[in-house]
């Protein structure tokens, strides 16, 4: 031990003397898959950025009284104990670019079509503390989606945290895009100044560049951004990716945009997360997910808020489901931080009712506080009579139509024909005026 | 004043900060600070090993190195107070977010308050919130400790503020609200709709929300509590206290827990969770002075009520509502399960013989009905014998009579709140069960204040 500080001594007085290395540097001494620990570095900062010579680049994740633990971001040759690690005296941060729109970015800020890092750029925090409570105002603009489900009875605002939720292949990253296409129209009819961002957690890159072609094949590229990280990105880069894209969303807000952020999806972060948490020897709890996996969605999801200044963050998060069960551990927390959920079944998708929404377990907080004057008496009246509908539908499916009460056998037949009304295709989205046109019919006469 | 240093930081994780002490006067719970690069760092002293202590920061600790020196900023977090505290929003140290501060001299610890066996004060009054649902299932009472428990999207938070609405609007009383671990967004409103209805005059906030750290929400409801212990104790008040929600407390101090590496019990939860949660359920009790009577939401993660934490919330409780999602599903609001929420006021002494008899005889009804649902979806309504047929349409309408208009959510359902007296929903439950209304269309109950207008 004795000698082994002595090498070090030795060899920082000779450091010092040729004048190298002008930051901390230090050595490997425990690689555990993209988690490592230095010794040495003794004044680097929580979160510095740290590089290990020629072989890739850290962050610092923790700092102990005789070593430095490193989480892995990239890495182009395998670590070996013994390799050198030098400090950089910068935190580890993202980065911003105003031409970073209609590209595919990572979390270096390389434009992933070309491979290029961008020419003009700002360095950014990868998280910011969270907006506080007094610079928010009331959340009260509509977020138009299109689609007729959402917009009439489950409205989103702009500022709104609101989940989409379901089993796999049930169209959630669909309604996504149906979203971000329909901003174009809001941009182009209203002039709405919105910029989307679709942040990808673990996705295969196949399933990004389908994405990112349909987005520019329906003009949505010249307001959105994607940014991503792969299937094969390091888990360290995963965790960080939606704080990275929510970041850049808080520079755009401050300029008094409204921005719309996909995050596709959050069940899979909690999985990468729960794996680097595990590997760094953290106590485990429910379903061996650590105790701030409740804080990591919180903070995150916390960012989407109507701003002071007039800007705002509408946030559109992704959790897949097992089973049609939104009650599992995961999905409950989310549940329990956005202001609503809309939860798309696969009974309704085979029944061929798409968008698949279940009417009956979607909510929104909000309401009709974030509707127009028109639509959101019409919206409280339909959803009142649809959801009237499906509960007594179940009762009384078995009943012999012929005995029902007049009142109820036409509840039954109006409730059928919302059903249908409410189905719409993909991309076809409807404005404000032309909801209320269908819908119409079903107003109570008075 | 100058601060002397104390000690010396010699490690950093996210939530973690290790000191190595000079001496010995540090204590557990003490607050310490350095200034680094314009940057003001505090922690709090959570254990302490011969010279190593390890303290929990208040905020993120991004850019902060080893080596640096720590000076003692007080004994145990202090708390200011004065007549002044009402109308204002706090955060978790007690600092103001909003409003003016005033000078003032008085400041105590937040965690000293204790009360002895003698000082606790148990009085039998009414209070009634004017819903239906809970006045007849689950009757509160002055200085009683009512939970809200709920999952996620149950209507936990709708339901506290529809209280604060009625029972704070009706009696003028003073309250505090303590927000912890739930959403900015509704903190705000919450703020926002007190100030347009000029109510915020007698109610103080204390905010310590989700997107804080763990040591920010863990700290909220002590420094709420010292405001309303103040408000007991030295202005001899009768005290309306708002949590929403109690269960994010024990969360932070999981996630604290975690971080210094001391063994969980199930769940993740630490060691000390059910003496965390007695040392500040057992400050909420009224006294000769003045009373406390707390609402308390109790979020049920992963919908499950058997789960630790809540479960030992719920001990401390005089009363439960339980909301349910199988009811929220229904479109049925307050999502409220009849079986499992009632309150120590259920008993024919306190709340009198026909009030308990009619909720005997509702549960009764219910407890009937649910069982008919499973025979129904078999052999449906035609086979069902007369007196079940009778017992199935008279308790889906109580069923749709315990659905309320809210104030607080006339923007979502479009119709305008109601509050209902005790008198009226007892004379309805007992009409319904005695066929009144058994002309009337079911859908006609659903959203209405009382019947016999």
């Amino acid at each position: 031990m004795g000698t082994h500080i002595e090498d070090l001594v030795n060899k920082k007085i000779e450091q010092i003397k040729n004048k190298e290395n002008v930051f901390d540097s230090g050595k490997v001494i425990r690689v555990k898959d993209y988690i490592i620990e230095v010794s040495g570095l003794e004044n680097v900062r929580f979160f510095e950025k740290v590089t290990i010579w020629e072989k890739g680049m850290g962050y610092v994740n923790q700092i102990n009284e005789n070593s430095v633990i490193v989480a892995i971001v990239k890495q182009y040759e395998p670590i070996e104990v013994g390799d050198i690690v030098n400090a950089s005296g910068e935190q580890f941060r993202a980065i911003f670019a105003k031409e970073a729109i209609g590209r595919i970015v990572d979390l270096f800020g390389v434009d992933l079509l070309t491979g290029r890092a961008f020419e003009k750029f700002e360095y950014i925090n990868i998280e910011n503390p969270t907006t506080p409570i007094m610079d928010r105002t009331q959340v009260k603009r509509p977020m138009l989606t299109g689609i007729a489900g959402i917009d009439l009875i489950y409205p989103i605002g702009k500022g709104q945290r609101q989940l989409i939720i379901g089993d796999k292949r049930t169209g959630k990253t669909q309604i996504c895009l149906d979203t971000i296409v329909n901003q174009g129209k809001e941009r182009k009819e209203k002039g709405e100044d919105i910029i989307c961002i679709y942040i990808a957690v673990g996705k295969t890159k196949k399933e990004i560049k389908t994405i990112y072609n349909e987005l520019l094949k329906r003009n949505a590229l010249s307001y959105t951004t994607l940014v991503v990280a792969t299937n094969d990105d390091k888990p360290p880069v995963a965790s960080l990716i939606p704080y990275v894209g929510l970041s850049i969303a808080e520079e755009y807000m401050k300029k008094k945009k409204d921005v719309l952020v996909v995050i596709d999806d959050l069940k899979k972060h909690a999985d990468i997360y729960r794996e680097i948490s595990l590997i760094s020897n953290k106590t485990p709890g429910r379903e061996a997910y650590p105790a701030d996996i409740f804080y990591l969605h919180s903070r995150l999801l916390e960012k989407g808020c109507q701003y002071k200044n007039g800007g705002s963050i509408t946030i559109l998060p992704i959790v897949e489901t097992k089973g049609g069960d939104i009650t599992d551990y995961i999905s409950t927390n989310i549940i329990s931080i956005t202001d609503g959920q809309i939860v798309l079944s696969e009974k309704e998708f085979s029944r061929g009712n798409k968008p698949a929404i279940n009417y009956g377990i979607s909510v929104s907080r909000l309401g009709g506080a974030v509707q127009e004057e028109k639509v959101k008496k019409l919206g409280a009246e339909i959803r009142r009579k649809f959801l009237s509908y499906l509960e007594t539908k179940e009762v009384y499916e078995l009943a012999n139509v012929d005995e029902m009460s007049e009142d109820l056998r036409k509840k039954m037949k109006e409730g059928k024909k919302i059903q249908e009304c409410l189905r719409q295709s993909k991309f076809s989205p409807l404005t404000n005026e032309e909801i209320i046109e269908k819908f119409e019919q079903f107003r109570e006469e008075t | 004043m100058m601060k002397k240093s104390v000690g010396r930081i010699i490690g950093i994780s996210e939530l973690n900060v290790k000191i190595l002490l000079y001496n010995q006067d540090v204590k557990i719970r003490d607050v310490l600070s350095c200034e680094f690069e314009d940057h003001l760092y505090q922690f709090e002293v959570v254990e302490v090993h011969s010279n190593i202590a390890q303290a929990i920061p208040f905020k993120r600790v991004t850019g902060l190195k080893k080596g640096i020196d720590v000076n003692l900023e007080q004994s145990g977090l202090q708390m200011e107070y004065s007549k002044q505290i009402l109308g204002k929003v706090y955060d978790p140290y007690g600092n103001l977010i909003e409003g003016k501060k005033e000078k003032s001299k008085k400041t105590r610890n937040v965690y000293d308050r204790k009360l002895s066996l003698e000082e606790i004060s148990i009085k039998n009054e009414p209070l009634w919130t004017g819903i239906k649902a809970l006045d007849f299932f689950a009757p509160l009472q002055k200085g009683y400790k009512m939970g809200l428990l709920g999952g996620a999207g149950v209507g936990k938070t709708v339901l506290i503020k529809e209280i604060i609405n009625n029972v704070y609007k009706k009696f003028k009383s003073n309250a505090i609200f303590v927000g912890v671990g739930e959403r900015s967004r509704e903190g705000k409103e919450l703020i926002d709709e007190m100030k347009e209805d000029d109510l915020l005059e007698k109610m103080s906030m204390v905010f310590g929300q989700m997107g804080e750290s763990p040591c920010e929400r863990s700290k909220a409801i002590y420094s709420g509590l010292t405001l309303a212990e103040y408000l007991r104790d030295e202005e001899k008040q009768d005290v309306l206290v708002f949590i929403d929600n109690i269960y994010r407390f024990v969360q932070a101090k999981s996630e604290i827990s975690t971080e210094l590496k001391r063994i969980p019990i199930e769940n993740g939860y630490p060691t000390t969770m059910a003496s965390d949660i007695s040392e500040i359920e057992e400050r909420i009790n009224s006294t000769d002075k003045g009373s406390i009577t707390s609402f308390q939401a109790i979020y049920i993660p992963a919908d499950d009520i058997t789960d630790e934490a809540v479960q030992s919330i719920s001990t401390h409780l005089d009363g439960q509502i339980v909301l349910d999602r199988k009811v929220a599903e229904k479109g049925l609001y307050p999502a409220i399960n009849v079986f499992k929420s009632t309150s120590k006021a259920i008993d024919p002494e306190k709340v009198g013989d026909l009030h308990y008899n009619l909720v005997q005889e509702t549960l009764r009804y219910l407890a009937r009905y649910e069982e008919l649902e499973e025979i129904i979806a078999v052999l449906g309504i035609d086979e069902l014998s007369e007196e079940d047929k009778m017992i199935f349409y008279r308790s889906r309408k109580l069923r749709n009579y315990f659905t309320q208009p809210m104030f607080v959510s006339e923007n979502f359902t479009g119709i305008k709140g109601e509050m209902v007296d005790i008198k009226d929903t007892l004379q309805d439950v007992s009409d319904i069960l005695n066929g009144k209304y058994d002309e009337v269309d079911e859908g006609k109950l659903l959203y209405r204040g009382k019947l016999n207008v």
